[in-house]
């Protein structure tokens, strides 16, 4: 038995080394040439350097896929058709993919390693995402998780959004960060407002990045961020608009509503904002102020925990269930939501079984 | 040593590879525990069967705590009448560091024994790793288990 242990023991030693070999080499001395990037048919053609990620290489060359998790495998957003030069699907992708994703040839960006000639499809509106340079001009603690940044823009000194989309936040190398990472975090200010970007950001627990926001970054720091992305944004009808957002998931709504106030969207629309006790809402008077200068708009805080000090006269509970009763008419009704996967999940269910069609419940699925 | 290892094979390795700190997982689910990943799980074999758990035992009581946290939608919930559960969802999903297909939620979920204060956290991925793996994660991991503390607070 003993013999057999040891046996074993060397074998895998022996594999483990050669593993190990084979991955240095690939490190050190694979050399993949410089490689030819043909997107939509030739639009654009790319000369790079073989040896990287997909994602990353395109990033260098000033093309940005949109990446929640900023390039580890772990959110499935950096989804592209790779028509050729691909190399077949990774164990890594195929929990993101959906059949009809297997048909069409797409892969995620950040998985694909970039070892020959390359054929594309990116959709062309990501063409228009930059790289932004900025100065953070403010930090406000909006609760005691939430921080609010505001980024006045340095290079180039102007960014065009639409209110609800979000942008890529680069955290730098720091203490426990070895190398810089990205996050996605929605815009909260109105796209008038050009030169200046104002974020909503919660602390998640262990979190890499919104650590370093909300613990070394500094006034006057420099960020640098890339964007816009996103297909949460205003849709063009006339239909009522129910509006459901839990903690700092009020940042695009507050930018649609702006918008909606700047341009005079009279639609009937209802805020539904979910939070604990009353110390955990923010932008309030923001708020208020938009309801002024849009009669038909009502804000409508929900909390589900308040505290004998709130003395809270309001509604209580789950903001999705307050938006449920409101509701008259649901054939006649949009819903845009924003906040915590779990809030989000449980209103689609909701809403589409109360007959409001997918087609018009708008949020942003990070995953 | 049962369905576990009994030696630090070449799949152990990789796996072990991930979870170090400034991989793919940057916090490590073996944190500074500079034991091979063969040694934790066995050691915490041994220590869960001293305490007459099993892995299956545990990882029903989370995953049942997790599910019942749910239903806060973010929120606070008293479980039992003993137990108040928040479980907070990131964006994204993350990967098991054995390899096979599937990938987990990013959450947190933290637990308070109302009775004595005592505290855990854990995240949905932990809850898998336990039931398929028994791995607590490594000790200095923020998600490290001790499966005393959880016969504790949990009172199993």
């Amino acid at each position: 038995m003993i013999q057999l242990v040891l046996g074993l023991a060397a074998l895998s030693g022996v594999t483990a080394v050669l593993a190990l070999l084979l991955e240095v080499a690939d490190a050190y001395f694979a050399d993949y040439g410089e490689c030819r990037i043909l997107i939509n048919d030739g639009q654009k053609e790319l000369t790079v350097q073989g040896g990287s990620k997909l994602l990353s290489t395109l990033m260098d060359q000033g093309i940005f896929i949109p990446s929640a998790c900023g390039g580890r495998g772990s959110c499935g957003l950096c989804k592209l058709r790779v028509l050729e030069g691909g190399g077949p699907l990774l164990p890594t992708e195929t929990p993101y993919m959906e059949a009809e994703d297997l048909q069409n040839a797409v892969r995620l960006a950040c998985q694909v390693k970039v070892r020959n000639d390359l054929k594309l499809e990116i959709p062309p509106e990501l063409f228009l995402i930059r790289v932004y340079r900025s100065r953070v001009v403010s930090l406000e603690n909006l609760t005691d998780v939430i921080k609010g940044v505001e980024l006045r823009l340095i290079d180039p000194p102007e960014i065009s959004f639409k209110p609800g989309q979000f942008v890529q936040f680069q955290v730098p190398e720091y203490e426990g960060c070895p190398e810089p990472i990205y996050r996605a975090y929605s815009i909260a200010s109105p796209a008038r407002r050009a030169d200046t970007i104002r974020l909503a950001i919660t602390r998640a627990p262990n979190g890499l990045a919104t650590t370093y926001i909300h613990d070394y970054l500094r006034e006057g720091d420099e960020v640098v961020f890339n964007g816009p992305y996103g297909h949460f944004y205003l849709r063009d009808t006339d239909r009522e608009m129910i509006l459901v957002a839990t903690g700092s998931g009020l940042a695009p709504i507050l930018s649609i509503l702006h918008q909606m106030a700047d341009e005079g969207i009279s639609r009937k629309a209802t805020l539904f904002f979910g939070v604990r006790a009353r110390k955990d809402l923010f932008y309030q008077e923001e708020l208020r102020a938009i309801e002024q200068r849009l009669p038909t708009f009502k804000n409508v805080p929900v909390l589900s925990a308040p505290e004998p000090d709130d003395h809270w006269q309001g509604e209580t509970g789950f903001p999705t269930d307050a938006a449920k009763s409101s509701i008259q008419d649901p054939a006649n009704v949009e819903v845009y939501l924003c906040g915590n996967p779990l809030m989000i999940n449980a209103a689609v269910k909701m809403f589409t079984e109360m007959g409001i069609g997918e087609d018009r419940i708008f949020y942003d699925k990070f995953g | 040593m049962g369905r576990f290892p009994i030696f630090q094979s070449p799949h152990l390795d990789e796996v072990e590879r991930k979870m170090r700190p400034s991989g793919d997982y940057r916090h490590g689910f073996l944190g500074k525990d500079d034991r091979k990943l063969v040694q934790v799980l066995s050691e915490d074999e041994a220590l869960v069967r001293s305490l007459s758990l099993t892995d299956g035992a545990i990882a029903r009581k989370l995953a049942d705590l997790t599910a019942q946290a749910r239903k806060g939608l973010g929120g606070p919930v008293v479980v039992e009448g003993r137990f108040r559960v928040q479980v907070q969802e990131a964006r994204g999903k993350i990967a098991c560091p054995w390899g096979h297909p599937g990938l987990y939620p990013k959450t947190h979920v933290e637990l308070t024994n109302l009775a004595t204060g005592e505290r855990l956290v854990w995240t949905d991925l932990a809850v898998h790793m336990i039931e398929a793996h028994g791995f607590y994660q490594g000790q200095g991991s923020p998600y490290r288990m001790e499966p005393s503390v959880l016969k504790r607070v949990l009172d199993l």
